[in-house]
């Protein structure tokens, strides 16, 4: 009965792990017993469990994730220097508004990556290039999710600090970026996939380490197995970092809990 | 009318255009008062100068050739992953235990840039047309699969309660009110699909490959064909921002006599 009552109470996580593990075991057995694995073209999870823990005892793997990070923190801080102030002066200045918005609007809606070349070429396979790369992909969320947090600002408040004879100063700290604070969270983890993106594209055209370029390496040399954990370790930092400003998002704003999807 | 009034009305307007021109003008003229250094100098082109490569590719037909085959990648992925993504959306919004079964898959996968599939895309499929039409599919299909799940998942009970109260069965429940209720959110996560889609053509075509726009721009960069590398960004771009207002506006009309917007993200 307790067993039972255990069951219901948390099907829905018992239904995904009974899920992801039916599909590693037949994929185990169907790749061992029915179709004898090809390693050129096809792997199996015991291989890359194998291949993951070699990993994780060597230094390479360490190196080229220590690689990939310090250019996506570059990429990213100069996104949140730049962009955060940017949506600011867009969201309160009318004609700051005006004046960039078709520009920006436009720059948002293109794949920027498509530069990823002339970034790599120009400012080389080092840390610049990507760095580069990750803040031309990531600093659109912060400008317009800030300028959105912005204009969303309740316009009572802002009468109130004035009626108080608080000046620009108070108006900015008091009450526009406390209430903007939630939309930057949210145009943070936005701008986590897009800099990932970055970096990928960036290691993938040209690196010589970097986790990006361990997948590619992989591939090219048809090392199945490293391929799968450079894979499956990059989605599991997308996947935690999304997690975590997930979290943040809903500690700063509980209100805004409704309004996600997913 | 004076000056300063049609100024007043059309603010917007020309200051939005104004500042694009401002930027393609001071683009323009830093040679003028500016000598580049000669590293510089090779990374360096004008908008003049992609113009006339512009217009020098678009004559001897080479931006057609490499359009049409990114067309046929980004068609062939959007399509094939509308094909896949609605269907099980709608299913994954009815069935509890199908959204239980499957949501570690989405939500991993979701999260995790689909880019990072490409090199094994491109080692099982070659570097023909197929590997760029699935990772485009890779990118495209879930936003699409989550937007109809949302959509799905937000129908009024009410309503599926009155339907059924008068005897409908579940396929009927979906086309009278699942199905209507969804479509905002459907075009909403088309217009996301969109740029994901193009986001995979792109970067499909860097690697291993010999044709289309992708092709173009890196084999471009690798020659420091600087001008043609922006010709083909311009067209991206163009490409991107006209997809985008389309669906823009087709959703605004879908969904004005709603309360409230679909919601993107």
């Amino acid at each position: 009965m307790a067993a039972q009552a255990f069951f219901t109470e948390h099907r829905r996580l018992w239904l995904a792990l009974c899920s992801v593990f039916f599909l590693v075991a037949s994929w185990e057995l169907v790749l061992t017993y029915v179709f004898p694995v090809d390693p050129f073209f096809f792997t199996k999870p015991s291989l890359i469990a194998t291949a993951f823990r070699e990993q994780l005892q060597g230094s390479k793997l360490w190196h080229d994730l220590a690689v990939s990070s310090q250019a996506f923190i570059w990429g990213f801080a100069f996104a949140v220097i730049v962009g955060i102030p940017v949506g600011l002066v867009m969201g309160w200045r009318r004609r700051v508004e005006y004046s960039l918005d078709p520009f920006l609007t436009a720059l948002y809606a293109s794949p920027l990556v498509a530069l990823a070349p002339l970034f790599i070429i120009v400012f080389g396979v080092g840390v610049l290039g990507k760095a580069a790369l990750v803040f031309l992909l990531a600093v659109f969320p912060f400008i317009f999710n800030t300028f959105a947090g912005v204009k969303s600002t309740d316009a009572l408040l802002i009468n109130v600090i004035r009626s108080f004879g608080g000046n620009e100063k108070d108006l900015y700290l008091k009450v526009i970026l406390p209430s903007t604070i939630p939309y930057i969270v949210a145009g943070a983890r936005l701008a986590i996939g897009r800099g990932l993106v970055g970096i990928i594209v960036g290691e993938f055209y040209a690196a010589s380490e970097g986790i990006g370029f361990a997948i590619s390496q992989a591939g090219d040399t048809y090392r199945l197995p490293d391929m799968f954990v450079g894979i499956i370790i990059l989605s599991l930092i997308a996947i935690i970092l999304t997690e975590l400003m997930r979290r943040l998002e809903l500690t700063v704003a509980p209100w805004r809990a409704s309004d996600e999807v997913r | 009318m004076k000056p300063a009034k049609i100024f007043a009305e059309h603010e917007s307007l020309i200051l939005g255009t104004g500042f694009i021109v401002l930027l393609l003008v001071i683009w323009e003229s830093i040679p003028f008062w500016y000598t580049l250094p000669k590293g510089m100098a090779l990374f360096f082109t004008t908008p003049s100068r992609i113009a006339a490569a512009f217009y020098e590719l678009l004559l001897d037909g080479t931006i057609e050739k490499h359009f049409y085959i990114s067309a046929v990648a980004f068609l062939a992925g959007l399509g094939l992953s509308i094909i896949v993504g609605l269907p099980l959306g709608l299913v994954m919004g009815r069935s509890a235990t199908l959204e239980h079964l499957l949501d570690p898959y989405v939500t991993a996968a979701n999260a995790t840039p689909r880019i990072v599939f490409l090199p094994l895309l491109i080692l099982w499929f070659g570097i023909g047309i197929w590997s760029k039409i699935l990772i485009v599919f890779a990118g495209a299909v879930f936003p699409l699969l989550i937007n109809t799940y949302v959509g799905v998942k937000n129908v009024n009970r009410v309503l599926v309660n009155v339907v059924r109260s008068f005897g409908a069965n579940e396929w009927q429940v979906m086309k009278i009110v699942v199905l209507p209720n969804s479509v905002p959110y459907i075009i909403a996560g088309l217009r996301l699909a969109i740029g994901r889609a193009i986001l995979g053509v792109v970067v499909g075509e860097f690697f291993g490959s010999s044709h289309g726009l992708g092709y173009m721009i890196a084999s471009a960069a690798t020659n420091y064909k600087v001008d043609v590398v922006f010709v083909g960004v311009a067209i991206f771009m163009a490409l991107s921002v006209i997809l985008t207002l389309a669906v823009k506006q087709l959703e605004s009309r879908l969904a004005s006599w709603r309360p409230e917007a679909a919601k993107s993200f």
